[in-house]
């Protein structure tokens, strides 16, 4: 099946034009540039080159898959918004894949652990620990946010050596390095968003372990794990407890999709 | 937290309050302006773009919410006032603006108690008379602190401006 992917979340702008049957991968096209806060005059120009270079059109799309995050939220709206107006337009299905577990998947290679450190802005991060190594990638922790000493405790309690990347580093890699010691070691910064065949390759990670859903684009939710500070506020005020799981945005979605964002308390 | 107290005489001398952070700041350094219509907040933003190189005129962009000047550095020049939800700042990628490679500057960044970063300057405009004007100047974080003495020295001198300090406020 002729599949199309696109990741908005970093200020990395990614795309990919695949053909994936079975156990068989051939990654068509892919581009990444880096285009901080231009992500929607991006992205469906690339897709649409993508395709023509590979001499195909959008009609022959068999689905979409997007990042849904974590990252900028704006970003992240971007392109879960332009992937569900594709696939609704085209009348394909749309899945969605962690943004963090595409750029794990850039190191499925490497046989390390490795500490995705995400840029959540106003001083947190979006932490998540990966195995890595023999082409497969295991998720160890769920998707949250969290101050970056926080984050590095977590990371100190999981043990062993760790190979760290994200965008999150840009601002924080002293903190990292302060706070793992010899434990830790910097992933090139090339590596720190999501690459074309890592959108692809989470994609059939995701369809391995029967976890793509059904396809249907409405279901598709932005990971945002962090309620808006209104929403947070007016929780606050009406004296209820802090969300488990934060409002994705999407009408009628109280509950986020399988529980793979969770906020962290405080 | 540190404070200093300007006091201005003129729209002139307002704008040269501006020019002289212009010149100290950093990419990532933001600043809040808050002051009635007509305090000047507009001016001081003036002051500072020219002094970022910005050729082309600066006015309040109330009905852009935000407007980008491309200076030494880029110039994030936001204006809160019609917004109605602090919701809305996500909608206009309003800290991941701010902390991008740009120097910003919000006009009624007193709005919302979440527009003000751990890090800044806040600048509150008085009206004294029909020309003169009083700047309070806070610094907030290590950043908002250094920034606001440096820029405090460097507005000492300046023709039709005075400064006060005040400490541990």
């Amino acid at each position: 099946m002729l599949l199309l992917a696109l990741d908005t979340s970093t200020e990395v702008t990614s795309v990919a034009l695949a053909r994936v049957e079975g156990d068989s991968l051939e990654l068509l096209g892919g581009q990444s540039v880096d285009a901080p806060r231009a992500a929607l005059s991006r992205v469906l120009p690339m897709a649409a080159s993508l395709l023509a270079q590979a001499g195909l059109s959008a009609c022959d799309l068999d689905g979409v898959v997007v990042g849904r995050g974590p990252g900028s939220f704006t970003g992240v709206r971007i392109g879960v918004a332009s992937a569900k107006g594709l696939a609704h337009g085209l009348g394909v299905p749309l899945w969605g894949v962690g943004t963090l577990d595409a750029i794990a998947q850039g190191f499925a290679d490497d046989d390390v652990t490795l500490a995705v450190v995400g840029d959540a802005m106003r001083g947190e991060v979006y932490p998540a620990l990966f195995t890595c190594g023999g082409g497969r990638v295991q998720r160890l922790t769920p998707d949250l946010v969290a101050k970056p000493d926080v984050a590095v405790r977590r990371f100190a309690q999981h043990g062993g050596r760790l190979l760290l990347v994200g965008n999150g580093l840009k601002k924080y890699a002293p903190v990292f390095a302060d706070g793992l010691g010899d434990a830790a070691t910097l992933a090139d910064e090339s590596r720190q968003a999501p690459s074309p065949g890592g959108l692809i390759l989470a994609w059939v990670a995701a369809r391995d372990a029967d976890e793509l859903g059904d396809g249907d684009p409405g279901a598709v939710l932005p990971v945002y794990t962090r309620l808006s500070d209104a929403e947070e506020a007016e929780r606050d005020r009406a004296g209820l407890p802090r969300l488990e799981s934060p409002d994705s945005g999407v009408a009628g979605s109280d509950v986020a999709q399988d529980g793979t964002s969770e906020v962290e308390a405080g | 937290m540190i404070r200093f107290t300007l006091a201005t005489t003129s729209e002139g001398a307002t704008q040269s309050v501006g020019g002289a952070l212009g010149a100290l700041a950093l990419p990532g350094d933001v600043v809040l302006l808050s002051g009635d219509l007509g305090a000047g907040k507009t001016q001081l933003t003036k002051g500072i773009a020219a002094a970022l190189g910005v050729i082309e005129p600066v006015t309040s962009p109330t009905f852009n919410i935000l407007r980008v000047h491309e200076g030494r550095l880029p110039l994030h020049h936001f204006d809160l006032y019609r917004l109605e939800r602090a919701s809305e700042l996500e909608d206009l990628d309003y800290w991941g603006t701010l902390e991008a490679d740009g120097i910003s500057v919000v006009e009624w960044g007193d709005r919302f108690a979440e527009a003000m970063p751990d890090e800044c300057v806040s600048v509150t405009i008085a009206i004294l008379s029909d020309e003169g004007r009083s700047l309070e100047l806070d610094g907030r974080g290590a950043r908002g602190e250094s920034l606001v003495g440096a820029w405090a020295a460097a507005c000492e001198g300046l023709l039709g401006v005075s400064v006060s300090a005040e400490r541990g406020v």
